[in-house]
């Protein structure tokens, strides 16, 4: 009996230690939330080879409603294309980024700033291919954080959007300095 | 204040006009892979041996793929301030050349000077050659494309930029369909290889190589006779490197070979921009670089020397006698 009570008391011990220990590697609600929020945190695939100028993609989006989700999934589309590059699939070759330079985000930050607001200039390098609201696999309901997280097809008007920026001043055209 | 202001202007818009650096040109070319494997191909003996060389002005003139990926490719590089040089267009130029150089006759009947040399130098050449290969294939009932570009700087016959990779089967979309679509997928990452070579080259200087020698009939020395230069006696091969430490981009070369009659000069970065004599800048190549240590050896050696020039980016400076 005593040692069985031993043994009863040396697991729970075990399964609070292994509980404990793991929790401490989980995220805490305001970091994914975070992480759900941040900038540069896209999903983005590749979705086939665009027509003249353009990338075909499909991206993901977060947002308190679908409706949010979508208009962030746009501009992850934009931002994507801009700052990180998208990778390769479907026959289709990678795309590099637009700006090199890794801290143009930070460099630029006033012209980014009213380029992606909600109504902001970024919309017009943008078609979308989606029609509708995405529904089964492209949208998903999350509960911690309370939340949508639903994926549109996306064409961006890559070199529209290469040639914007060039003429801005903020990337650099091909023939710089010759 | 009038006649300032006019003073300041004009010398802005003069730094606009010459402040540039020279543009390269930038041509497609088959590879010979592509080119052999079809049948453009020219073979001829030589020392009882067969050789083959890839027949461009064939394929130009046969293949209507290599014309539609060309054409393509040429209208995304225009888009990118780059318009390409036509191969074909280069080749019958070049025929012409030739044809109008044997006709021209001054009024006392005498032809254009043209030395052997210059008739096997008669080449199409760019500053980088963008060298191509691509087939279409099947598997099953689908067709898909591998498709293999390469940048080729012509200076160093280094690869400076590439894209390759095969497209997705399909069953349905047409094989010029499908190359268009090769093209357009792998456009992008290529220029973005281009876009970092040319930055390389801003910092850090066009990379050119650079050949000492020394005429066999020159009796007053060679490169390891000492000359007093600067207040220092050396040999004239160290005088030579000094002046490569002092007129390269930070002082960057490699000697990689040297004896009493040559001097091998790899990597050599050359500046982009200088000034010259009348204060204006301008662009530098491999010619203008290596007469500017002519210059200095006829100047403060009292040595004459010839330059010849080997294809765009290598230059030998004979020295000795003119």
């Amino acid at each position: 009996m005593k040692k069985t009570r031993v043994l009863m008391f040396f697991l729970l011990f075990l399964f609070v230690w292994v509980e404990l220990g793991c929790s401490g590697a989980r995220h805490s609600r305001s970091d994914r939330r975070a992480h759900y929020r941040s900038e540069q945190n896209y999903e983005v695939e590749i979705t086939g080879v665009g027509q003249d100028g353009t990338k075909t993609m499909k991206i993901w989006g977060y947002g308190r409603n679908v409706e949010d989700a979508i208009l962030q999934a746009k501009m992850n589309a934009v931002a994507a294309v801009i700052f990180r590059g998208v990778p390769g699939g479907h026959g289709a070759a990678a795309t590099p980024a637009i700006l090199r330079d890794p801290n143009a985000i930070d460099k630029h930050a006033d012209y980014f700033e009213s380029f992606f607001e909600p109504d902001g200039t970024f919309l017009r390098f943008l078609n979308l291919t989606t029609d509708g609201m995405p529904s089964g696999q492209d949208r998903l309901r999350m509960n911690n954080p309370r939340g949508y997280k639903v994926a549109i097809y996306a064409q961006v008007l890559y070199d529209n959007l290469r040639r914007q920026l060039e003429a801005d001043g903020i990337a650099r055209r091909l023939d710089h300095g010759f | 204040m009038r006649t300032f202001i006019t003073v300041i202007v004009f010398s802005l818009i003069a730094l606009n006009l010459f402040g540039q650096a020279r543009r390269p040109t930038i041509m497609v070319v088959p590879s010979d892979q592509y080119c052999i494997s079809r049948g453009y191909k020219m073979e001829f003996e030589s020392m009882g041996r067969t050789q083959t060389l890839p027949d461009y002005k064939a394929a130009m003139q046969n293949d209507a793929d290599l014309r539609l990926v060309i054409t393509k490719m040429g209208e995304i590089m225009a888009d990118r301030g780059f318009p390409l040089k036509d191969l074909e267009m280069e080749l019958r130029n070049m025929e012409r050349e030739a044809a109008e150089t044997a006709m021209i006759a001054s009024s006392s009947g005498a032809q254009v000077a043209e030395t052997p040399i210059d008739i096997l130098k008669r080449t199409a050449q760019a500053d980088i050659i963008l060298d191509l290969s691509f087939d279409i294939l099947k598997q099953g009932p689908h067709r898909y494309i591998t498709f293999n570009l390469r940048g080729l700087d012509a200076y160093t016959s280094k690869q400076v930029s590439g894209a390759a990779g095969a497209g997705k089967p399909s069953s349905a979309a047409s094989p010029e369909l499908l190359l268009e679509e090769a093209v357009l997928s792998h456009m992008d990452g290529f220029n973005a290889g281009l876009m970092r070579h040319f930055d390389d080259m801003f910092a850090n200087g066009r990379e050119v190589s650079v050949m000492v020698r020394v005429w066999e009939d020159w009796y007053d020395g060679d490169l390891e006779t000492y000359y007093y230069y600067d207040g220092v006696e050396m040999e004239l091969l160290e005088h030579i490197e000094d002046w490569f430490f002092d007129n390269t981009v930070e002082g960057r070369f490699s000697l990689a070979d040297a004896s009493h009659t040559m001097m091998r000069l790899e990597q050599v970065r050359i500046p982009m921009m200088t000034v010259d004599r009348r204060g204006r800048e301008r662009a530098v190549d491999t010619r203008g670089f290596v007469s500017d240590l002519r210059r200095h050896l006829r100047q403060n050696f009292d040595i004459d020397s010839r330059i010849y020039m080997r294809g765009l980016g290598e230059a030998w400076l004979i020295v000795g006698e003119r």
